[in-house]
């Protein structure tokens, strides 16, 4: 196992061209490394078999095992020989991969990483929320957590078009500061579908090609609003697609915890840090308006309305 | 109800948001709400406490009779027993 120094402290690989891969795309994730942090990546045709008694939860084609009587995080990638070890208390990990597993680096990073990734962050005090973020012109932070194909990233590449500064149209983390629940947006393009490109396209220029999610991305500070590292949440939407006009409800607390639950599900998955995940979320509901939102295409049409709707 | 004490299910987590209480229960990944009232009983129920020492707990955040207080919180165990989401502890 080497240790290349231009890599950042506590990556570690035998194989030198993934590990400068991992490295580029941590980086340009833009999320700094915690405290404690070490990936070890050992590519390698053995990947090691393990008993292990707990039930599996699958998701993209990972099974996962986490909690008692083990601890760790045990991932099982199906598709690939690869599998990951996440040790219960301290972000580090030590990940197989066989050479088929490191063949597609973009497949490799999308589906089986993010999620060594998310468990990773778990244990340094940043909780994965499916959820795009912005911050409108008048310095408001907004969150906008919902389905695939509900309108979360269409609004926010718009949004972002008319000077609103973004975090993330996908991948967040939320985490404390100064008392106050943040969510730092792990940089990457903001992946529209053929209509969100559409809608977008009198504004900006062809954008990047994600050709394996039939997608187009843009970069945020490609648009008129740069990019943010971390957004505190003033406003919260979330999102489904509405057939006719916009339409924002207000919701109770106790639908409030629903949806935030709903959309940072991890926090049911195992006991490490979930007391401080759940009071996170908590502390997002209460420092948030929170709305269920209908967004439909006279939204996408006048996007900065939805300033129109707050009180 | 017994005499003896009760303790809240070890993988349960708790939170609060505007007088709701939001309960996890990790061993069998669901969620559940309850009220004001409920969720002062099972942040009690931390530690083992005997029904007395739960209508105590009440009795020092609500102005209501030690009856009514005692009704609560025995129909509160008798629900949360069922649900296995407290346990019975030896006294």
């Amino acid at each position: 196992m080497t240790s290349v120094a231009s890599l950042p402290q506590g990556l570690e690989s035998n194989d030198a061209e993934l590990a400068a891969l991992v490295s580029a795309w941590l980086g340009g994730s833009r999320i700094p490394l915690p405290e404690g942090f070490r990936l070890v990546l050992e590519v390698t045709e053995e990947i090691p078999s393990i008993e292990d008694p707990r039930t599996a939860y699958s998701q993209s084609s990972v099974d996962i095992r986490a909690g008692a009587p083990l601890g760790w995080v045990h991932l099982q990638w199906r598709s690939l020989p690869a599998m990951a070890r996440v040790e219960e208390d301290r972000p580090v990990a030590k990940v197989f991969l066989s050479r088929a597993a490191i063949a597609d680096p973009e497949l490799l990073f999308q589906t089986f990483l993010l999620l060594v990734l998310i468990f990773l962050w778990r244990r340094a005090g940043r909780f994965h929320l499916h959820a795009g973020t912005a911050v409108d012109p008048n310095g408001r932070g907004w969150l906008l957590a919902g389905p695939s194909e509900s309108g979360k990233s269409t609004t926010i590449a718009l949004l972002a078009a008319r000077g609103w500064r973004v975090g993330t149209d996908d991948i967040a983390f939320l985490t404390g500061a100064n008392g106050r629940a943040a969510v730092l947006g792990f940089h990457s393009p903001i992946a529209l579908r053929p209509g969100g490109h559409q809608l977008l396209a009198s504004h900006v220029g062809d954008g990047i090609a994600l050709r394996r999610r039939n997608k187009t991305g843009f970069f945020a500070e490609d648009l008129r609003g740069g990019w943010l590292p971390s957004v505190e949440p003033d406003v919260v939407l979330f999102t489904e697609l509405g057939s006719e006009r916009t339409r924002l409800e207000p919701l109770p607390p106790a639908a409030i915890m629903r949806s935030l639950l709903q959309w940072s599900p991890w926090v049911l998955f195992e006991p490490t840090a979930s007391q401080e995940h759940l009071d996170l979320l908590s502390r997002l509901g209460r420092q948030a308006r929170c709305y269920r939102a209908q967004l439909a295409p006279d939204l996408f049409e006048a996007p900065r309305a939805l300033l129109d709707f707050l009180p | 109800m017994s005499v003896g004490h009760y303790q809240r299910h070890p993988d349960l987590r708790l939170t609060a948001l505007e007088g709701e209480g939001v309960v996890l229960h990790l061993k069998e990944r669901r969620y559940f709400t309850v009220n004001e009232t409920g969720l002062v009983l099972l942040e009690a129920l931390k530690e083992p406490k005997s029904v007395a020492e739960l209508v105590q707990a009440l009795l020092s955040e609500y102005e209501v009779t030690e009856e009514s207080a005692r009704q609560t919180t025995e129909a509160f165990l008798a629900q949360c027993l069922e649900a296995a989401v407290v346990l019975e502890r030896p006294a």
